[in-house]
């Protein structure tokens, strides 16, 4: 019994220290109150990432500690995986869509040690949350572990973040092309009387986003014709702070860990363009600043010997600003004239404010059945406000709405085949709670069809399976009929572009996930790794935005049928933790099922490709690694990254002649980089270069992604 | 002496009927004689109907050299041009040119025509493009006149939330800017905004331009009940404002639209008398319903006594003139659905002498309701109203028909059938154009 304590002990630590092939003494003191001391003792085991790989779900799972020293923003390294595509409106900072396996937008929830990350505010996104804090991505596809307790449909993407045991400080610097500085510190230090813990972050970005923008229109000296030019951005700056400082105890006998948080956040962005690059933006700005309190408790062999506990309550103070108040028509040289309307809602000036209280409860309880079953119950609370005014705007009439969702989920996961079979199986029940102030343009927001108090009841469930058929090969399924209610933009409106829709129904999909996974020893430090999925996506209730019959107004409509299959597939390749290449492609076929236009006529473009879409893309990736160059414990590591996506058409691809259409052209991007690090990964020096050939690219029509850029970064690690 | 004077006066008049009767009487006065090489150009929108809003779903144009039933049916698969993302589906069309102020908002003006090649596929070609000066204009929110003969071509939008209101003196040629300005118009006591756009025309026997525009008590959407319409009559040459009177609103609360002149619908006509007639609406019972006004020849204010749209189903939405005293309305049934793709829109022939109204008819049967508030799917040429129907749906939701051309002749009255085009698209637009 004693062996089997020791032996999962140590799975427990290798989970925190990937791939650690130790020789040395190791002095272990985890949950277990013994100390053993092991001498010359080779221990090889799965990563906390692998074991992700192999659970039911269809999960990819990055170990972003492996490469953190030379990474500046996670969403590089997740839009490298197999199944994602990622695209970027412009540079650091740029608003950005994230799709997994053909769904994006709302339908991807975001979570931060599995807390929702709006909690951090809404300005804090996979793109500016600091680098070195994270250790690792779970990106879970379809089917969600109930244990988020969340509404997603389409997937899930779990930051997880370094949870060290010993003291240490982690700062990195770095500054690149286009006026790019970033700045990271995270550390841990421990009262030794006390035994208090606390755990500063403090990240700072800023880009003035100043890359060339190519074959850009601007007027001549006369201003009497237009000429083709190369210009730089001109306003684009974009500046983030976050900062948070987390406090509390660890191994008490009360609780495994107990902290309280608070962070704070700002953005500041200028905003450069509309759509698309040609409706150029010069003074339209958005301001966001957040401020979060939080604390959280856990507490294995709580109450009884086999219930674990896990608690969460956060609130967030999250406080928008749009400032659109200046009638210019702007030009790629940053020349303008007088116009007639504002510059990002084309209407009249506004300094919109939106302030949207969140409040988030999250409880998981973990019972262990039996060695191998285990029962999990969980619950969250997602309680939103939605207030807005316009300090400029005196025709904006205020409004100030509440949206409360509570996500109560059960989960049972078996084992059985000394573990070769696996199975987990899940309820989720959903209650989403309105009130409704608003009563203005009831015929168009149904708020006459609808309770002005009103709850309602939604239930989901899922199944999760996997068979390891041979060492070297395994075989996983997963269903779930998800729920994603509507987000309050969708449902209450945004107060003047987009009309509340309280008639809103949830979107509900069933997802369905195959995959075959596993990897062969080669021998000789040989190590090859495989996996392949598909996928179906059978949406209904599609929320989908469309714009009204008044000029510029949006409202948020259910469609009906959205079906979405595809596949993807990964190769990689280890030999002896030197070199390593990898090789993915994803395959995406959305199609469109409405049969009938909402007019009741048949639709011309039912089972046609989705437009404005990619479709198929794959990722490459070559890195070889030095050990022992200079000095001992030094490293070298040379990585050279490939994406290519192919075109794709912006509107339906059957209709009107091939040469007429706008196409979002084809992408090869080849990023380069190379890391040194000495003195036991104590001092890290990176340099990167992305997008190397300087080719002109796109994710969206018409917005210019950045062309070569280099970055160069030093990180500390103290230990 | 006296017998002479009466001899020329008969010479005169003889030659002025001679010069009238030659015209083609549909002849608009903004709109050149197409005789003998033409085209149209046929616009249709996926998913949902387009205009006045970007759909984003896709908008399609075929050009084809006739509408009459023996030509083949105009298929939309890997064909036409997909001008969705780069142009607007509101434009100013004069010959064979489009102008606008394009979609992809490149900050000017643009004029394009489309091309056919050899195989019959079609491709569009600018021929001048010129970036604004002083006064800017957004895609689709301005109206227009032609005037010199047609060589000018004046723009008239408005500024500063629509408190302001601007014009551009455009070459017909190059585009190349000739004057601006601002128009010494101010808002009356109690309103905040003009419509965004308004309507403007060029009236050949006063030769003035005529500005119709309406003052809100707030800017975008508002109830035509809390609006007002004014007159501005403009000269061409200054561009001063010679008189500006308001409209009762017993005759007309609103214009037809007022947001985006007459880039895509046609809402003002003239006879060749010189009658101006202008598409309107007024709240009756809490309902805006549509009546058509006249300003007489040589009067500058409405008529008072006359409406050309009475006893309304619902809105009035675009007017075109036929000759012989007759009109074509296109106008909704309230009834039967006030959306953009309703099927509630039907065509009618008005007698401009008495206000008679009759649905048109092919083989003793209405012509079928259609969706498309913001469509113009006719175009008069050559004694000729081409007229375009949506197909009919039953209600297992299955297109019977295909969308169809119905040809008007405007003397007789007698309709045809015309070409056919592929199903399941919303067809919005038709185009007379010259080759």
């Amino acid at each position: 019994m004693k062996l089997s304590r020791i032996v999962v002990s140590l799975l427990c630590f290798v989970g925190f220290c990937a791939g650690l092939q130790a020789q040395d003494t190791l002095l272990f003191k985890g949950a277990l109150s013994d100390t053993l001391t092991l001498q010359n003792a080779t221990v090889t085991a799965k990563t906390r990432t692998q074991q992700l790989k192999e659970e039911a779900y269809s999960v990819n799972a990055l170990n972003i500690n492996e490469i953190v020293s030379t990474l500046n923003s996670v969403t590089t390294a997740v839009d490298r995986t197999s199944g994602i595509r990622i695209r970027e409106e412009g540079g650091v900072g740029s608003d950005f869509d994230l799709s997994i396996n053909g769904l994006s937008g709302n339908a991807i929830r975001y979570f931060l040690d599995g807390m929702p990350l709006d909690a951090k505010g809404s300005g804090i996104t996979l793109a500016n949350l600091p680098v070195n804090l994270i250790e690792r991505v779970e990106i879970y596809k379809g089917v969600i572990p109930a244990a988020f307790g969340s509404d997603a449909l389409g997937g899930a993407i779990n930051i997880v973040t370094n949870r060290r045991h010993r003291n240490y400080l982690d700062f990195s610097a770095g500054a690149g092309s286009f006026h790019t500085a970033k700045t990271d510190l995270n550390a841990q230090y421990t009262l030794p009387r006390s035994g208090l813990i606390f755990r500063p972050v403090l990240s700072v970005n800023y880009s003035k986003n100043d890359y060339i923008m190519r074959d850009v229109k601007v007027r001549n000296e006369e201003h009497t014709a237009f000429v083709i030019k190369d210009l730089p951005r001109f306003h684009d700056d974009y500046r983030s702070l976050f900062g948070q400082l987390e406090a509390g105890v660890a191994d008490r006998s009360w609780a495994d860990a107990f902290f309280v948080s608070a962070s704070l956040s700002r953005i500041d962005k200028d905003i450069q363009t509309g759509a698309t690059q040609s409706h150029v933006i010069g003074m339209a700005e958005r301001h966001t600043q957040s401020f979060n309190v939080a604390a959280r408790y856990e507490k294995a062999h709580f109450l009884t010997e086999n219930l674990s506990l896990r608690a969460s309550v956060s609130h967030t103070s999250d406080h928008s600003l749009v400032i659109d108040t200046t009638y210019r028509r702007y030009y790629w040289d940053g020349t303008y004239i007088d116009g007639s309307y504002s510059e990002i809602r084309g209407r009249g000036k506004t300094l919109r404010h939106t302030v949207r209280p969140l409040t988030v409860v999250r409880t998981n309880a973990d019972y262990a059945l039996a060695p191998g079953h285990g029962l999990s119950l969980n619950y969250l609370l997602n309680r939103s406000g939605n207030r807005q005014w316009d300090d400029w705007d005196d025709e904006y009439v205020p409004s100030n709405d509440v949206l409360a969702k509570h996500v109560i989920g059960l989960s049972y996961d078996q084992s059985f085949l000394n573990g070769r079979l696996s199975n987990v199986f899940f309820a989720k029940g959903y209650i989403n709670h309105l009130k409704v102030g608003q009563s203005e343009l009831s015929s168009t927001t149904g708020a006459n069809d609808v309770p002005s108090d009103d709850t309602q009841f939604y239930p989901g469930y899922g199944v999760g399976s996997r068979f390891r058929m041979t060492e070297a090969l395994s075989l996983k399924g997963s269903f779930e009929h998800s729920i994603r209610l509507p987000v309050v933009r969708e449902l209450l409106g945004n107060g003047s572009t987009v009309y509340a829709n309280l008639t809103l129904k949830p979107e509900v999909s069933d997802n369905f996930n195959l995959g075959l996974f596993g990897s062969h020893d080669l021998g000789s430090g040989h190590l090859l790794s495989y996996e392949v999925n598909g996928y179906i996506r059978l949406v209904d209730n599609f929320i989908q935005a469309t714009i009204y019959e008044t000029q510029g107004m949006m409202q948020y409509v259910n469609v009906a049928a959205v079906h979405i299959m595809g596949g993807d597939a990964e190769v990689r390749y280890d030999w002896a933790g030197k070199l390593h290449l990898a090789l993915n492609a994803s395959y995406d076929d959305s199609r469109d099922r409405r049969k009938y236009t909402q007019a009741g006529d048949l639709s011309v473009t039912y089972m046609n490709r989705t437009p404005n879409r990619p479709w198929v893309w794959c990722n490459a990736e070559a890195a070889y690694t030095f050990r022992n160059l200079i000095a001992g414990g030094d490293r070298l590591r040379l990585c050279c990254d490939y994406r290519w996506v192919h075109w794709f058409y912006l509107t339906w691809a059957a209709y009107g002649s091939a040469s007429s259409k706008s196409k979002v052209p084809t992408q090869h991007l080849t990023d380069l980089s190379a890391l040194y690090a000495w003195a036991g990964g104590r001092y890290n020096l990176s340099l990167e270069c992305l997008n190397l050939f300087n080719a002109l690219a796109f994710d969206n029509y018409m917005l210019q992604k950045p062309g070569r850029a280099f970055f160069l970064k030093f990180r500390l690690f103290l230990q | 002496m006296k017998k002479f004077k009466f001899f020329l006066m008969a010479v005169a008049a003889v030659i002025a009927a001679t010069v009238t009767i030659a015209c083609d009487p549909t002849d608009d006065p903004e709109k050149p004689v197409i005789k003998d090489t033409y085209s149209f150009d046929l616009f249709v929108c996926a998913v949902k109907h387009g205009g006045m809003s970007q759909n984003k779903n896709g908008t399609y144009v075929r050009s084809v050299s006739a509408l009459t039933a023996d030509q083949p049916r105009v298929e939309f698969q890997g064909k036409g041009i997909d001008i969705t993302q780069n142009y607007t589906l509101e434009s100013i069309t004069r010959g064979k040119y489009y102008y606008q102020v394009p979609q992809k908002a490149t900050g000017g003006f643009v004029k394009f025509h489309i091309e056919r090649n050899a195989a019959g596929e079609e491709s569009i070609k600018e021929d001048a493009e010129v970036p604004f000066k002083d006064n800017v204009y957004a895609a689709r929110k301005y109206t227009h006149a032609w005037i010199g003969d047609s060589t000018t071509l004046v723009v008239v939008g408005t500024k500063d939330n629509a408190t302001k209101i601007i014009w551009t003196k455009l070459a017909e040629s190059n585009l190349t800017v000739q004057a601006e300005g601002t128009f010494d118009i101010s808002l009356p006591e109690n309103y905040n905004a003009f419509s965004t756009a308004g309507l403007l025309t060029y009236r050949q026997t006063d030769k003035k331009l005529y500005y119709f525009y309406i003052v809100k008590p707030k800017s975008g959407q508002s109830d035509a009940a809390t609006s007002m319409t004014y007159i501005a009559i403009i000269n061409p040459e200054t561009m001063a404002v010679e008189s500006n009177t308001a409209v009762s609103t017993d005759l007309m609360e609103e214009t037809a639209g007022s947001a985006y002149g007459e880039l895509m619908q046609s809402m003002i006509m003239q006879d060749p008398s010189g009658n101006l007639y202008v598409a309107g609406l007024k709240t009756v019972n809490g309902q805006e319903m549509g009546v058509l006004r006249r300003i007489k020849k040589g009067e500058t204010t409405f008529d008072p006594t006359w409406n050309g749209f009475p006893n309304p189903e619902g809105k009035l939405l675009t007017v075109q003139y036929l000759g012989y005293g007759k009109a074509l309305a296109y106008s909704r049934d309230e009834k039967l659905g006030t959306k953009i793709d309703s099927k509630s829109h039907f065509y009618s022939i008005i007698e401009l002498a008495d206000g008679q109204r009759s649905r048109v008819q092919f083989n003793g049967q209405d012509l079928p309701y259609c969706g498309g508030r913001f469509s113009q799917r006719s175009d008069v040429l050559n004694g000729k109203a081409y007229i375009g129907v949506g197909g009919e749906v039953a209600e297992d939701g299955v297109e019977q028909d295909y969308p169809t051309i119905y040809i008007y002749d405007c003397k007789t009255g007698e309709v045809e059938k015309g070409i056919e085009l592929a199903k399941g698209f919303c067809f919005d637009i038709i185009r007379a154009m010259a080759e």
